[in-house]
């Protein structure tokens, strides 16, 4: 009984639709691949955006000189202000990438300065030590 | 033996695949979960770094950058856990970087492949270089990220450019009949002007449109029948639900880019002829001398093999190979077969090279 219960596979009377099914999509498939690398279907999508944009473009224009009006009246930024703005932002990003990479030389540099110290110690030259603490002092007095 | 027959109730079965249907196809997949850091941002361009899960000692010295298309999100090459191409390597030990274009907005219209490869890329892989501690390093460029990746090698190769990955690349654009775009894109047909001018930057629903019109039957049918029939099996529904996840996300083209990918080259093969000028400089490609590994998918109905087969002739390489494989263009790294085929050769080529 077991083996019979694992060995059970559940009947569906749609199998049989199925293979048919796939059998059809497979041979619209290659039609449609064949189709649409056909020249005349290039043309017809091109028409078809072409006249798409054709007419939309008097719509499209007559929103945005709307819109433009009405952020003015509403003294609120317009499209053209936000871009600018954001332009000028990734320019500062650029400026700070900029100091971000000189930066990083900067530091690479004191590295291989204090590794090239460690490596080779030199005598400390004198330092004089000058009273600021008290010549500020008396700056201030006077 | 005969089989037992049980019977089923038709009707309880179709509204119970039906409920599974709408969840999968009304919810987005958990996506994109390697681990990473962000370590440099510019724009909308984000660099990550994967945390690594081998020892520093284990790891291979040169690290190495994902660059992937622009018109598409980069999670496809870290889709789910166990089927990610990130974690795959990761786990090889490469101190692996993604480059993330993200979104162009309308500030971003005049971007151009200049903007991409000599200001994006050059400081992303500055950034890659201080944190890796490496001068050298290698790159990996999936189909418009390979136009990338190829530009900025013959511009700046010599500036640390070890190995360079090519996967799906659409470099070269001289057999009009072997490339449906070029036949959609022909300037008979095709106003690139009227385009920009209307949407700025090229809507991520119409090259979607563009992607999916080229088998439109397996795209727009054969694709949901397949999971309609497989809703009792969780791996395909899964791989499935993470895959459309993926497809429906789409991303604008930056305008100026746009223009470039169709005018010079669908139109006028200016990179492969040596005629494409980015900024001044001419893109040669005979400079390039970075050791290359060429990936071509024998079943790519997005870029045909005829578009990659030809770079391994006109680089300078000493060492490079051009790679076959059957699969599509996103089903070499992100099909069922990625894991047993694609990804395992691409590390036998680079960790030698990764020393």
């Amino acid at each position: 009984m077991g083996d019979k219960a694992k060995s059970a596979k559940p009947f569906d009377p749609m199998e049989p639709w199925r293979g048919a099914r796939d059998v059809y999509l497979d041979a619209w498939a290659k039609t449609m691949v064949d189709m649409v690398n056909t020249e005349a279907y290039a043309q017809a999508t091109g028409t078809m955006l072409d006249m798409y944009l054709t007419a939309s473009t008097p719509f499209r224009e007559a929103v945005e000189k709307a819109m433009l009006k009405t952020l003015e009246q509403l003294a609120m930024p317009s499209r053209a202000d936000v871009v600018s703005i954001a332009e000028r932002m990734t320019n500062i990003e650029m400026r700070l990438d900029d100091l971000d990479a000189k930066l990083d030389v900067i530091r690479g540099l004191i590295a291989s300065a204090g590794r090239a110290s460690r490596a080779e110690p030199v005598r400390a030259a004198p330092v004089s030590r000058k009273p600021i603490a008290k010549k500020t002092a008396k700056k201030r007095k006077k | 033996m005969a089989e037992t027959t049980v019977m089923t109730d038709p009707v309880t079965d179709a509204v119970d695949q039906l409920k599974r249907f709408t969840k999968v196809m009304t919810t987005r997949a958990a996506i994109a979960q390697t681990p990473k850091e962000l370590i440099w941002t510019l724009n909308k361009a984000k660099l990550y770094r994967y945390m690594p899960v081998v020892p520093k000692e284990k790891r291979h010295p040169v690290p190495l950058l994902l660059v992937f298309a622009l018109m598409n999100r980069p999670y496809i090459l870290d889709l789910r856990p166990g089927h990610s191409f990130v974690e795959y390597m990761v786990n090889q030990g490469y101190d692996l970087y993604l480059l993330d274009w993200g979104a162009p907005g309308p500030e971003d219209k005049n971007l151009k492949f200049d903007d991409y490869t000599l200001d994006y890329m050059p400081r992303a892989i500055r950034k890659m270089k201080a944190v890796s501690g490496s001068e050298e390093f290698s790159l990996l460029g999936w189909c418009i990220g390979a136009i990338l990746t190829t530009i900025y090698a013959s511009l700046r190769g010599d500036e640390g450019l070890r190995n360079l990955i090519l996967l799906t690349a659409p470099l070269d654009f001289s057999n009009k009949q072997g490339i449906t775009f070029a036949r959609w894109t022909d300037e008979r047909f095709f106003d690139v002007e009227k385009v920009l001018a209307t949407f700025g930057n090229m809507p991520g629903e119409m090259i979607d449109y563009g992607a999916k019109a080229l088998k439109p039957v397996e795209n727009y049918i054969g694709n949901f029948v397949k999971l309609w029939d497989n809703l009792d099996d969780p791996r395909v529904v899964e791989a499935w639900h993470a895959m459309n996840t993926w497809v429906t996300d789409n991303v604008p083209l930056a305008g100026g880019v746009f223009r470039q990918l169709i005018v010079d080259l669908y139109r006028n093969d200016r990179l492969m002829c040596g005629e494409l000028m980015i900024r001044g400089e001419r893109v040669d490609v005979s400079r390039i001398k970075a050791n290359l590994l060429t990936v071509i998918a024998e079943g790519d109905h997005i870029t045909p093999g005829c578009q990659s087969e030809s770079i391994n002739g006109k680089v300078s390489s000493a060492d490079k190979e051009l790679f076959r494989i059957s699969g599509g263009h996103i089903g070499i790294m992100a099909g069922s077969g990625a894991a047993k085929h694609t990804w395992p050769h691409i590390n036998g080529w680079l960790a030698p090279r990764s020393r």
